[in-house]
């Protein structure tokens, strides 16, 4: 190609790519305008948190996202500088240079420093979400099967004393969630069986979840949020489990503690009397 | 032979060190196992480049001022054209099918597989009479 | 007896005997086989590409108007297999095939026949696999994973999950004994003063892939076939309550994560070969990038549980911390091709779009790959829709921005014709902007609650918009294949032949040291290798600064094997 040509070509090019880069950046606000409010952008999609764990998570969220912004914008901002500064210009060779020790040094040394505060953060995050408490105030047995959910209620969290007061069955084959009631301010246990494939247990608003594991029990446990009561939040199985993975939901209501005890003791009675609701 | 020899070490010894860091604080035999084995493979394939590199000696791709003519005249054989791979994966894939769908054909299967494997591997062992 | 022909690009005629479908199903040489590996597995891409297509249509709009359930998750578990073992892991070794021996200076692979029969394993293989849809219970449908006891006889009768095991070991066991091949060839066939840091990186990159290779497909092989066992045998081997659903997950991840490092180092391998040429300049820290690549490997095998974070039945802090720590020689690979292109004299042909492309693309994944290196953020995101943005960032991002500038870039070294530029910059732009289209908006989808392998979902949980958005990306995506495909018939019957050696100008690596396509033994006469850049050391001995070089030694490799095919 003649140089008149490289050039136009050049200029085209650029032309294209801004048009590009732009409506790509207006495809990209329209979308993630649209798919949430306002409020979400600082928590950076995640859901509201409802329990204590989950603000710690949160936390831990936004900060690695701010670092992952930092190290994108320099590193992207290398990348297009180099686009910039240094299109071709003239017939110049430019200097061969292979290698710089000083510098190789520095980008392998910063970024093990960047990693090493990340791990921390995260090991003493992990640490702390996965404790559990001697005597939690409310103990329930996670039941998923394909591709439902049960509830059992326990009167302790003792593995071999404890036995089941309430129950709760969900029906997805006709539309009828299981909804699991717990009660705002109090630490939950949660034990998670299943008698057939592995599940998982996830509430998004408590921003985690754990496996549903055949031959074998997790636990794990949440204190919720004291000023969330009256709120009813969904609840979904994410290990692919077979047919019906995706119906596979329940609901989780959020209620005070009064009006839990009341429920609670409704459910017992019923759950006594021989039918689980 | 050196630098690859040494490459194969290193994965020995690399990965017999995060086995027993690994074995120590999970206690993980499925992991512990594996890791094992990559040693067992770093290790075999490494110690096997030493000791042929011993035998060989330096060689004209070892040194940095070799002359491409130093590897001048016969390089090997190099098969122009053979049948034989198609045959023995078709074998290997009647196998698999019969595994799936019916004992009979896998066993007719590793019985082509015994053909055509001897075939592949007898394929230019042939030769004229000479005195 | 060898006859030294003066070599002229596309008289490939003249070394052929027999029909030309009989010459193809019995090639020996690295060139053609190494075609036959990237059409194959491009063709396996296509078929992926469809299956995704269906999927999004599905997932577009809330409410099953295109599929079943069943049919849904059929799809995404052969999409799976499809893309990474049936397309990805194929295509490097397509790759590998054509360029190494000649980056190497040798005539051909240390197994040439070895090298056709790991090619026909994968062929079968794959067509096994994906029998499974022609089943009367249809393919396999139990995701790409297979966990078990999902996958075992009593959750998922019907032979194509049976299919999809033994397809996809006949097939596993072609890629291992590829990796036998690469790894004998680099070792023992090297021409002389092709010591070992004088190989190209992309050569490097094929040797560090065939070890990972050798160490992890034989695990996958293992427990596919003891998974087989439990299916056909009644064996016990994966029973739930000896600890068997997680013992399933540690011998697929212990290979699962190091198969997407195999993946990917190849491909960061051509990104290697192609930003020197275009910007005029050698990689910049070539050990580095070395010791880098060997890092990067050597971790990508003490990551595996990484995957298992939300089971509770694995050692969170080793995972995590060896998972951050991978992110360290990613960066210096970064760092490295950023400084190839710094203070160089940059010119944006299609192959340096793509790497760009790949660069911008790949450096999204790896920043959230690191944010799901930490446990407590992975337990909200992992199994849902940011997973998936996050391996397809990664995954695409390396594997196909790459695959293509390895394609616009090789294809006068395979075939002796260029591909037209515009249509190649076209091809780049449909496809850049399909792919983050689809794909950025799944990283929000995910974390406000979307999981993955869901076949529908409800108008109530609000994620229907960016859905719609994501197929259309995706619509896009599909599009974009159409100029590349214009591109290759046009070149195939208009684009006149290549004349030099080099038509980019300032190649480095010895393929660019012989003619475009090269002899049947790759090279009637070798330059001299004193540096990792002999073939431009040769064409411009002005810039080295040493005086011109006396003509390289003819005729110096002959291959003893009685004829020419």
């Amino acid at each position: 190609m003649s140089r008149r040509e490289v050039n136009q070509s050049a200029r085209k090019a650029r032309r294209w790519r801004k048009v590009t880069s732009r409506s790509l950046i207006v495809a990209l606000v329209l979308s993630m305008a649209a798919g949430c409010s306002s409020k979400d952008i600082p928590r950076f999609a995640m859901p509201d948190p409802v329990t204590e764990q989950g603000r710690k998570i949160l936390t831990l969220w936004q900060g690695s996202w701010l670092a992952a912004w930092f190290v994108g914008a320099v590193v992207w901002g290398l990348i297009i500088w180099c686009v910039i500064a240094y299109r071709k210009r003239g017939e110049k060779v430019p200097p061969q240079l292979t290698y710089n020790g000083p510098i190789e040094i520095l980008y392998t040394v910063v970024p093990i420093i960047f990693i090493s505060f990340l791990f921390y953060f995260t090991a003493r995050d992990q640490s702390d979400i996965n404790k559990l408490s001697k005597d939690p105030a409310v103990t329930v047995e996670v039941i998923g099967f394909q591709w439902d959910w049960q509830f059992n209620y326990l009167d302790s969290a003792n593995e071999k004393s404890a036995r089941t007061v309430a129950q709760v069955t969900g029906d997805n084959a006709h539309g009828h969630p299981a909804t699991l009631e717990l009660p705002a301010g109090e630490t939950v246990r949660f034990k998670l069986a299943s008698p057939d494939v592995v599940h998982a247990f996830w509430v998004p608003v408590f921003l985690f979840k754990r496996d549903v594991i055949p031959g074998r029990v997790n636990q794990f446990e949440v204190t919720i949020d004291a000023d969330k009561a009256g709120h009813t939040y969904i609840g979904r199985c994410t290990e692919f489990c077979g047919l019906n993975h995706d119906e596979m939901l329940f609901y989780l209501k959020i209620v005070d503690q009064a009006t839990y005890k009341a429920d609670l003791a409704k459910m017992s009675a019923q759950y006594q009397a021989g039918s689980s609701s | 032979m050196k630098v690859e020899g040494l490459l194969f070490a290193g994965v020995a010894i690399f990965f017999a060190g995060i086995d027993i860091v690994y074995w120590y604080t999970s206690h993980d035999p499925t992991g512990t196992t594996a890791l094992a084995l990559a040693v067992a493979l770093g290790f075999l394939v490494g110690f096997y480049l030493f000791i042929t590199g011993r035998r060989t000696g330096i060689r004209p791709e070892d040194r940095p001022n070799a002359d491409i003519s130093e590897a001048a005249g016969e390089v090997g054989f190099f098969s122009p054209h053979s049948w034989w791979p198609l045959f023995t994966a078709g074998a290997i894939s009647i196998v698999a099918v019969g595994v799936v769908f019916a004992w009979w054909l896998a066993i007719v299967g590793l019985m082509c597989v015994v053909i055509t494997a001897l075939g592949f591997v007898l394929e230019y062992y042939r030769g004229v009479h000479q005195p | 007896m060898t006859t030294v022909t003066h070599v002229q690009p596309l008289e490939r005629r003249a070394y052929r005997r027999g029909s030309a479908l009989a010459n193809w199903l019995t090639t020996t040489d690295h060139k053609l086989i190494g075609q036959l590996y990237l059409t194959t597995s491009f063709a396996f891409f296509l078929l992926g590409g469809v299956m995704a297509l269906l999927m999004r249509t599905e997932l577009a709009r809330p409410g099953l108007q295109l599929l079943t359930n069943q049919e849904f998750n059929e799809l995404f578990t052969m999409h799976g297999v499809t893309m990474l073992l049936l397309f990805a892991t194929p295509l490097f070794i397509g790759f590998a095939n054509v360029i190494v021996p000649l980056q190497i200076g040798a005539p051909d692979v240390a197994f040439p026949r070895l090298n056709l029969f790991s090619y026909y394993l994968f062929l079968f293989g794959g067509i096994i696999t994906l029998s499974g849809f022609i089943t009367p219970d249809g393919a396999a449908d139990f995701g790409w994973y297979a966990y078990t006891p999902l996958s075992s006889a009593q959750y998922s009768p019907g032979v194509g999950g049976d299919l999809f095991i033994m397809g996809l070991t006949i097939s596993g066991l072609g890629t291992i004994l590829g990796g036998v091949n690469f790894v004998t060839t680099i070792l023992v066939m090297r021409a002389p003063g092709m010591t070992m840091f004088r190989m190209p990186i992309f050569t490097w990159n094929i040797l560090l892939t065939s070890l990972l290779v050798l160490l992890v497909f034989p695990v996958l092989a293992a427990a596919f076939l003891a998974l087989e066992a439990d299916r056909k045998l009644n064996a016990h081997i994966f029973e739930t309550s000896t600890g068997g659903a997680i013992l399933w997950q540690h011998l697929f991840w212990f290979f699962g994560h190091p198969e997407v490092y195999i993946v990917a180092v190849p491909f960061f391998g051509i990104a290697t070969e192609i930003l020197p040429v275009f910007s005029r300049k050698p990689v910049f820290g070539y050990k580095g990038l070395v010791f880098a690549t060997i890092a990067i490997s050597g971790l990508s095998m003490t990551v595996w549980a990484h995957h298992m974070f939300s089971t509770g039945a694995v050692l969170l802090p080793f995972f995590s911390f060896m998972t951050f720590l991978i992110a360290v020689p990613t960066g210096v690979k970064f760092f490295n091709w950023i400084g190839t292109m710094w203070r160089g004299q940059l010119t944006f042909d299609t192959p340096m779009l793509w790497i760009l492309g790949f660069l911008t693309t790949f450096l999204f994944g790896g920043l959230t790959g690191v944010i799901l290196a930490s446990p407590p953020l992975d337990w909200h995101v992992t199994d849902t829709y940011f997973v998936v943005a996050h391996f397809h960032y990664v995954l695409f991002g390396t594997v196909v921005f790459t695959m293509f500038g390895g394609f616009y870039f090789w294809w006068p070294k395979m075939t002796g014709k260029m591909l037209n530029e515009r249509l190649g910059k076209v091809h780049f732009w449909l496809l850049f902007v399909g792919f983050h289209t689809t794909f950025l908006v799944q990283h929000w989808l995910g974390v406000e609650g979307m999981p993955r392998r869901i076949a529908d979902y409800r108008v109530a949980d609000g994620f229907t918009l960016l859905n719609t958005v994501s197929t259309l990306g995706a619509f896009l995506l599909g599009i974009s294949m159409i100029p590349f495909a214009i591109n290759v018939w046009r070149t195939w019957r208009h684009a006149p032949n290549v004349e030099v050696d080099d038509p980019w100008g300032w190649g480095a690596s010895l393929e660019w040291a012989t003619s475009c396509p090269p002899p049947r033994h790759n090279f009637t006469k070798l330059p001299r290798i004193r540096s990792e850049r002999p073939a431009f050391d040769l064409h411009h001995p002005e810039i080295v600064g040493r005086p011109r070089l006396p003509e390289p030694e003819p005729a110096a490799v002959a291959a003893g094997d009685g004829g020419d095919s």
